[in-house]
């Protein structure tokens, strides 16, 4: 059983070896292409699109999936599963079909244009996606399950006595809510903020059909490099970068939950 | 008096967040509550709600060879996959759940390291690599790219299972002289059937679904369906999308239902 372990390492490996390599194997063995990309401007631009983009939709993210969290906390436990259906089909959902649906929703032509201007009866053609808007609504959309589950296992972890001494002893619901619940759920919101802004850093599809040209992440700059430059030794060197950064983020995460269990 | 004012606060209160609530869930269903009116919409417009409704989408779908050999090609990658990925993943699994041996934390790691690598860097690399070994856009290499993109979920699934199981069955079956394959498939296998099943079409859906590593892997003759409908988003946004859409939200909903019978349900960790 033990050659199982050597084969997945052998399927798993190699590819990242080979990454590795590409990325330090130009004309010579050196550095140029690091360096190269790192000078770009296009790179620099980029990579500060890929941070505002995962910072504005995490924290997005965030707020909607507390709302939900919060609401799901208080059902009575076979409502709960029940409800608990909502936030799983979007999370099994693909996303090319959100993508799609949002083309249709955000459209010149589309829904909610339609509907703003069938209520002010005049026509009305917002831009609402290909655009940094179209991003953020198709991102959020999937963040929200992801963010949903570790936050609602950090408030089901509260203990219901605490709130019940809070409200004996007068406190309101608003006070309540911010001296115990937010508090309390703070570590499991804190881990589950973290995984979900590692998983925007790397997004692909979100940018590449519902955002702008000033909308592509990193990881559309590894495609661009690949697909229409071909020149892998950026490729490489780019997703390399972006492996870092989100390396750099995973690993305190991983160690803090190690330390914890 | 203050009894009841506190009273109607609480009641202001739950009465907000439920209507949030139920906002954010509205928004999150949006997008499978538009695709499925549309899908049983007509063939020359994307407008909702459909103004008539007809199965001609789907007859579109199911017959233009530019979207049913995408879709064979899919089912045929996530059955190879989904083989492959049970084959090593279930022993591997097995193994590092019940043993230690030296570098096993780093020998771990990398085999986790898909689920935290962003996918898209996944891609290249197994794109790179196939480049070299000369077997890039064909089948083979797009069910190599999917094993390795869904092992680390599939050893995670049995090692949960394996967790569970009693370890004094397997010292049993060994003291009475059964080898360790003999003990694994005659002790462990069965008692691991649930995780075994779940695990599987875990795995399976994920191949099925996968966009980005099969968006590097594919050559013109292996396009996979998630990657013929990526490109016709990029392009061309056509009514047909809606019928494929509602197709493949139709096998998640299958096989999850299947995986939450299978599971009996477990709240959050699920």
């Amino acid at each position: 059983m033990s050659p199982a372990v050597l084969i997945a390492v052998a399927i798993v490996l190699p590819p990242l070896l080979r990454i590795i390599y590409t990325s330090v194997h130009g004309p010579a063995l050196s550095l140029t292409s690091y360096a190269e990309v790192v000078k770009s401007n296009l790179f620099r631009e980029t990579l500060r699109t890929t941070f505002i983009i995962a910072g504005s939709a995490s924290v997005l993210s965030l707020l909607l999936g507390f709302i939900v969290a919060l609401h799901l906390a208080r059902q009575p436990a076979q409502r709960r599963t029940a409800l608990m259906v909502l936030v799983l089909l979007p999370f099994w959902t693909s996303i090319l079909v959100k993508c799609f649906a949002f083309t249709i929703i955000l459209g010149r032509d589309g829904i909610i244009n339609s509907l703003l201007s069938w209520i002010f009866d005049t026509r009305i053609q917002l831009p609402l996606v290909l655009n940094r808007i179209g991003t953020l609504v198709g991102m959020t959309n999937y963040l929200i399950p992801l963010i949903v589950l570790p936050v609602l296992a950090s408030l089901l972890a509260i203990d219901s006595t605490i709130y019940r001494a809070a409200s004996i002893m007068g406190a309101k619901p608003a006070r309540i809510f911010w001296t115990v619940t937010v508090p309390m759920s703070l570590p499991g919101v804190f881990a589950g903020l973290l995984s979900i802004f590692v998983m925007s850093l790397g997004t692909f599809i979100i940018p590449a059909l519902l955002g702008g040209r000033r909308d592509q992440m990193l990881s559309n700059l590894v495609d661009f490099y690949n697909r229409q430059v071909l020149d892998w030794a950026k490729a490489s060197s780019i997703s390399i970068v972006l492996f870092g950064i989100a390396a750099a983020f995973i690993i305190p995460l991983i160690l803090w939950r190690r330390r914890k269990a | 008096m203050s009894e009841t004012i506190r009273d109607s606060h609480a009641r202001r209160y739950r009465i907000l967040g439920d209507a949030l609530a139920v906002a954010v869930y509205l928004f999150l269903l949006a997008p499978i509550l538009v695709t499925i009116p549309m899908a049983f919409g007509s063939t020359n417009a994307l407008s909702f709600p459909p103004t008539s409704y007809s199965l001609d989408l789907f007859r579109i779908f199911f017959s233009s060879p530019s979207w049913l050999e995408p879709l064979f090609q899919s089912i045929e990658v996530a059955l190879g996959a989904t083989m492959v990925v049970m084959l090593t993943g279930v022993p591997a699994g097995y193994w590092i759940a019940r043993h230690e041996f030296v570098g096993k934390a780093l020998i771990t790691g990398i085999i986790m390291s898909p689920i935290v690598i962003p996918t898209v860097v996944t891609g290249l690399g197994l794109y790179l690599y196939f480049s070299y070994l000369r077997i890039n856009s064909t089948t083979l290499s797009l069910v190599l790219g999917h094993v390795a993109y869904t092992l680390p979920y599939v050893i995670l699934m049995i090692m949960a299972g394996v967790h569970k199981l009693d370890r004094n069955l397997e010292f049993g079956a060994e003291l009475m002289g059964a080898g360790l394959i003999r003990m694994f498939l005659t002790v462990v296998v069965p008692q691991l059937v649930p995780s075994l099943v779940s695990a599987a079409l875990f795995a399976f859906l994920l191949s099925f679904d996968e966009v980005i590593i099969s968006w590097f892997l594919t050559g013109s003759n292996t396009v996979t369906l998630p990657v013929r409908m990526f490109s016709a988003l990029e392009w061309e946004v056509s009514p047909v999308i809606a019928a494929v859409s509602t197709f493949l939200t139709a096998v998640s909903l299958v096989v999850c239902i299947v995986a939450i019978r299978l599971k009996k349900w477990t709240p959050v960790d699920a």
